[in-house]
């Protein structure tokens, strides 16, 4: 084959990869739908008038009409008590929401990785160790390490990242572990032994970028989880700042209104599960392409 | 000598105890004597679980051994000084030979430098590279970590490489995957002998290739050994190739060698009795003489066979090869049951007994006899069988004492075998109860 | 001469999101009755796809386009699978290739397993692990010829101790198969024939013993609803309605179950499997490669099928473990009257155990010949070069192919091996050569 054949064909995959994922019809939507969100968080980030969002970073609430209202033309979604409107507060919301739960997903993925991969080429009683402290993390219900640390911490949006990392680590340690024990049985690595590279190098420039691709994939779907998660805490009150837009704490400013006002707990609700769906129906599609299995 | 071994020990602890609360070992290497010399293809043959694949990791350094020597770049009258030493005890001075000349306490650069002069082409093209890097980075990771070039310098041994090994040059950008088998063990090729090594371990280097291809390959090794004059261990179980690349020979049993020599006396003229079975079992009808079919499988390495592990399996096996009474007793018994029912009372029990005999009751000595008359050429079992003598208990068989076989010289080459020890007092058969 | 199978320009193509790979362009051959066959080839050549095709086993992306498969002369194999690829069916659409494949499983139900059946490479993953390799052996039994095991049960029910001595007395003045089964129809003892000679046979029992164990073949006891079981089967007009109450038909079940793991025994004993009633209990695991191998091939050979495929049988054993099973083979063929195709890369091999060989390049045959003729006077370029490719013991300059497999999706014009073709020619690169019979029983397509 010559060069000219290589590029075509390496322009093929990438066709067969698009075109795997794109016959997913449920995974495009899902894209869809994420990309919605993350434009507007970053819309929100570097020019909120563009959207007509002033005051982007907390919430406007309006203390001469607090009742919760209907959506009507001035306000798209309605409002919440106390008289925040819930269009433009969701809107800045998902901005905070997306930039935190990303926060959570990178420190814990990045710190759970290395653990997992170290812990795995080492081995002995450091994999052990290692490997007993993860279970005692998954036998502490996340939401009970998290309320802990912040009421350690402070309860603020940093901290509560901090604490969701925390609980998040271990799983990403246990997964990047079991790829590498698979990945260390290949022969590359005992090759690349033979050649004289040393263990650390072969540690991050072998098993290390192996072992990452499925892990790329965990964390996009994980960033539904982690967003569903953060607003559970954030509904149950771990903020102590009132003005914070922030979509699971939207929810809990309309709760106790839930019969007369619904809008006000549907909306923001709704926000949070539709990302969650969708970045589920994403996974999925990426997942078909990912799986060496295609079919035809 | 490149290389050499003496005494080579691996064992693999398993899970859970054997008797005694001893934990379980698989013995996959169990004392090995190896040599390679500049230039040399040194073959070593062996089915699965002969151990072989775990000799050529061990001959690298790649696996730390339980115990024994790999010695590299020796010269032989120190390797000979070295020999001599351990035969006198001399382990201090053995043990100063060890530290100057063992691959396996080096650290830093004088690792380096190893790794400099020795490589390994693995039998899985699939697995080997690295699919994350491409042909450039394959080839020129030995070269870099190893300090043999610098950067800008290794790119261009690269290049040149690629010419050696029969692959256009703009294969450098590629990844593994855009390559065919063939190809990719070409750049596993590449890789081995980048840094000009002395010595390059093979292990099945062609099994995952097709004929046509396997024949490139194999003719390309063949080049490179004459120009660089590299020597080679070719790891295989595949007797044909052996043949055609090898110039000395090993066989390998159950973790020993059985049978070490020039390749034209170990493959065209084998003696010990699985390299004859081994040799007429390759299929062909090119392959002269009948073929001789092996009963059983391939031995337990977590409990081999005792004295000699071919023993179960040898049909030329006689008293001194290692049968145990409950390996005599099962076979009596077997053919009593079966073969002979027509001779013996239902009631024939079969046992052995603490002195580490067979004993028979409800028979008598005639029909034991005549049984062992009939069938001693086809159960190798009954040869173990010194003498008998009849009691209240029933008959006993007292067996010839089993020893393990030492590597006896015939001719150009050594052979584990009885059938080939010298005769002298040390190797001859000793009953049970030399008393007697 | 009897066919066993006859194929006639069989082509076969795989739809793939990255195109149509042609595997099979025309394949042409004969089988006779009770004969070796061996198919050689590279990776790629298209032979595991042949094997597959003949017992109907595609995948759902594969498609017949042209060709038969006739069988025995009566019927062709692949018609189902020719019907569901008209013009007209849309070739990538997953719906409609998953209902041909339920119509090929249909049509061929009851040749696949009993009549053809299939032996792979791997016998770790042919065989179910949590299974035991008896009942393995058994359940093919059950499914295709239950009638035969409720015959031999209830064979040795009937049976009288008159009986039993007078095959006796038949076996020691050398009566050969068909006396005994004459003797056991007259006195409606059907089932008992085979039993008695697969003990006769045995050569590791003492011929007293074997007398032993046939004179004890007779009077055996059934439990009333064994015997029920037994005999409704026996008249094998379907389940009766009240064998198919859940709890009762699994008992039924067990009944057929004990017989067929005592014909388990006589199928191991036969093909020389030490201690074949402790085997018979055991899991695939604790056994060796060599005899999970021999277990597959025990239920391929269970219901005495006319053809066997054996694909790449010896390809994962080791050399001392491959020559046992070639050996079996050898025996086996004598013994049955079944004809083999063997698959294999390794040519070696099958020069051990073929009677005929055909080499396949790209998806077609190019040449066909007695083992010893293809060996000693190879004609087509390719079996030329692939022969001078094989090292030998006695050692002599090994030659490659050059240049690669072709894409099958791009498969070159004329002949498919001109790129490589010392010889090639402008016609071989426009038209595409025909078989032809060069000698007798030598056939060239070049």
């Amino acid at each position: 084959m010559s060069e000219a054949e290589v590029r075509a064909k390496r322009w093929e995959n990438t066709k067969l990869s698009l075109s795997v994922f794109f016959a997913n019809k449920a995974a495009v939507v899902g894209l869809v739908i994420v990309m919605i969100y993350v434009v507007i968080g970053v819309i929100d980030e570097v020019y909120p008038p563009l959207i007509g969002i002033t005051s982007a970073g907390t919430l406007v609430p309006n203390f001469f009409n607090p009742a919760p209202s209907p959506p009507s033309l001035a306000h798209l979604f309605g409002t919440t008590y106390p008289g925040v409107d819930l269009f433009s507060s969701i809107i800045k919301a998902i901005r905070i929401d997306l930039a935190y739960s990303l926060l959570v997903v990178a420190i814990g993925a990045a710190v759970g990785s290395v653990i997992g991969v170290i812990s795995a080429t080492v081995g002995g009683l450091m994999d052990e160790i290692v490997m007993r402290i993860t279970d005692i993390f998954f036998s502490i219900p996340y939401l009970v390490l998290a309320l802990a640390v912040g009421f350690i911490l402070g309860r603020n949006l940093l901290n509560m990242s901090l604490a969701l990392a925390i609980v998040w680590w271990p799983l990403y340690a246990r997964y990047t572990r079991s790829q590498t024990l698979s990945t260390k049985e290949f022969t590359f690595v005992e090759a690349a032994k033979a050649s004289g590279v040393s263990r650390l190098k072969i540690m991050f420039k072998h098993i290390l970028p192996n072992t990452l691709p499925p892990v790329f994939i965990q964390v996009s779907l994980d960033l539904g989880s982690i967003m569903v998660i953060f607003s559970t805490l954030a509904f149950i009150g771990f903020i102590t700042n009132a003005s914070i837009p922030e979509l699971g704490y939207l929810t809990s400013l309309g709760l106790s209104y839930v019969q007369t006002a619904p809008w006000a707990v549907i909306f923001p609700g709704v926000a949070i599960t539709l990302f969650a769906l969708a970045v589920n129906l994403m996974g999925d599609g990426l997942r078909d392409v990912i799986d060496p299995r295609r079919r035809s | 000598m490149l290389i050499a071994t003496r005494q080579l020990v691996k064992h693999f602890p398993l899970k859970g105890t054997g008797a005694f609360g001893n934990p379980l070992m698989l013995k996959a290497v169990d004392g090995v004597n190896i040599q390679v010399r500049e230039g040399e293809i040194v073959g070593v043959v062996g089915e699965s679980g002969s151990g072989k694949t775990t000799l050529g990791r061990l001959v690298l350094g790649l696996l730390k051994p339980t115990s024994g020597q790999v010695f590299f770049d020796i010269p032989d009258d120190v390797l000979q000084e070295y020999d001599d030493y351990v035969a006198n005890n001399d382990l201090k001075k053995a043990a100063d030979i060890e530290k100057e000349y063992s691959i396996f306490n080096k650290r830093g650069n004088s690792q380096k430098e190893i790794r400099k002069k020795t490589n390994i082409v693995f039998q899985d093209p699939y697995s080997s590279l690295d699919p994350r890097l491409n042909v450039l980075d394959i080839i020129t990771e030995p070269i870099t970590s190893t300090g043999y070039l610098r950067s800008n310098e290794a790119v261009k041994r690269c290049f040149e490489l690629l010419d050696e090994v029969g692959l256009p040059r703009d294969f450098a950008y590629r990844y593994p995957h855009e390559l065919s088998g063939g190809q990719k063990q070409r750049v596993a090729l590449a890789r081995g002998i980048a840094t000009l090594p002395k010595f390059l371990v093979l292990d099945e280097p062609t099994s995952a290739l097709d004929v046509s291809v396997q024949a490139q390959v194999l003719a390309l090794l063949r080049r490179i050994r004459t120009s660089h004059n590299i020597g080679m261990i070719l790891i295989t179980h595949n007797i044909a190739v052996i043949s055609y690349m090898a110039d000395q020979v090993n066989v390998m049993y159950a973790g020993k060698i059985v049978e070490t020599g020039p390749k034209k006396d170990v493959i065209l003229s084998p003696i010990y009795p699985y390299n004859v079975a081994l040799i007429s079992a390759v299929p062909g009808k090119m392959v002269k003489g009948t073929k001789i079919i092996l009963k059983g499988d391939t031995p337990n390495l977590v409990e081999p066979p005792p004295g000699c592990s071919f023993h179960p399996r040898c049909p030329v096996s006689f008293n001194m090869c290692g049968w145990t009474a409950a390996e005599v007793a099962s076979d009596l018994k077997y053919l009593i049951e079966n073969k002979y029912a027509d001779m013996f009372k239902a009631e024939t029990v079969v046992s052995t007994n603490a002195n580490g005999n067979v004993v028979i009751k409800n028979a008598n000595m005639s029909q034991i006899l005549s049984l062992l008359n009939l069938e001693k050429e086809k159960t190798r079992s009954l040869a173990a069988i010194d003498r008998s003598s009849e009691s209240e208990e029933g008959i006993e068989l007292w067996l010839w004492l089993h020893r393990t076989p030492e590597m006896y010289q015939y001719s150009d080459r050594l052979v584990s075998c009885f059938l080939y020890a010298p005769r002298d007092g040390k190797s001859s058969p000793q009953p049970v109860n030399s008393a007697d | 001469m009897d066919y066993t199978l006859k194929v006639s320009d069989l082509k076969v193509q795989f739809y793939t999101r990255r195109g149509i790979y042609k595997a099979l362009n025309g394949v042409d051959l004969s089988l006779m009755q009770g004969e070796i066959f061996g198919v050689a080839g590279e990776s790629g050549c298209g032979k595991t796809t042949m094997g597959l095709t003949i017992i109907g086993l595609l995948p759902v992306n594969a498609a017949v386009t042209e060709g038969k498969v006739i069988f025995l002369d009566e019927r062709d194999l692949i018609a189902p699978l020719r019907k569901g690829n008209t013009e007209e069916t849309d070739k990538f659409n997953l719906r409609q290739r998953e209902a041909v494949t339920k119509q090929v499983n249909k049509e061929l139900a009851d040749v696949r397993g009993s009549r053809i059946s299939m032996v792979f490479q791997d016998p770790m993953t042919s065989l179910n692990p949590v299974l035991q390799v008896g009942f393995q052996i058994a359940e093919t039994v059950i499914t295709h010829q239950p009638r035969s095991l409720a015959e031999r049960k209830l064979a040795r029910s009937r049976a009288t101790q008159d009986d039993t001595q007078a095959i006796v007395e038949l076996l020691k003045e050398g009566a050969d198969e068909q006396a005994i089964s004459r003797y056991a129809e007259s006195k409606g003892l059907r089932g008992i024939e085979t039993q008695v000679l697969n003990v006769w046979r045995r050569n590791d029992l003492g011929e007293t013993k074997k007398e032993k164990i046939i004179l004890s073949l007779h009077s055996e006891k059934l439990g009333s609803f064994e015997r029920i079981v037994l005999e409704s089967v026996e008249k094998g007009k379907g389940k009766p309605g009240w064998m198919k109450i859940p709890g009762i038909s699994r008992a039924a079940r067990g009944v057929l179950l004990r017989e067929g793991y005592t014909k388990a025994v006589e199928l191991l004993s036969m093909l020389e499997v030490p201690n074949p009633d402790k085997v018979v209990r055991m899991y695939p695991h604790e056994l060796s490669g060599g005899m999970r191998q021999r277990i597959v091939i025990a239920i391929a050979l269970a219901n005495n099928p006319d053809l066997v495929i054996l694909d790449e049988p010896t390809s994962a054993l080791d050399v001392t473990v491959q020559a046992q099973i070639l050996e079996l083979t050898r025996h086996l063929k004598h013994r049955f009257n079944t004809s083999f195709i063997f698959i294999s890369h390794d040519l070696s091999v099958l020069s051990e155990v073929c009677d005929r060989i055909g080499i396949m390049y790209a998806g077609r045959i190019v040449e066909i010949a007695p083992t010893d003729v293809i060996f000693n006077n190879p004609i087509h370029p390719y079996t030329q070069m692939l022969m001078k490719a094989i090292p030998r013991i006695e050692g002599y300059e090994i030659q490659g192919v050059g240049g690669t497999v072709p894409d099958m999706r791009n498969v070159p014009r004329g002949c498919a091996f001109n790129p490589r073709c010392p010889d090639a020619t402008e016609e071989c690169r426009i038209k595409k050569p025909e078989m032809v019979e060069v000698e007798e029983g030598h056939f060239v397509a070049c």
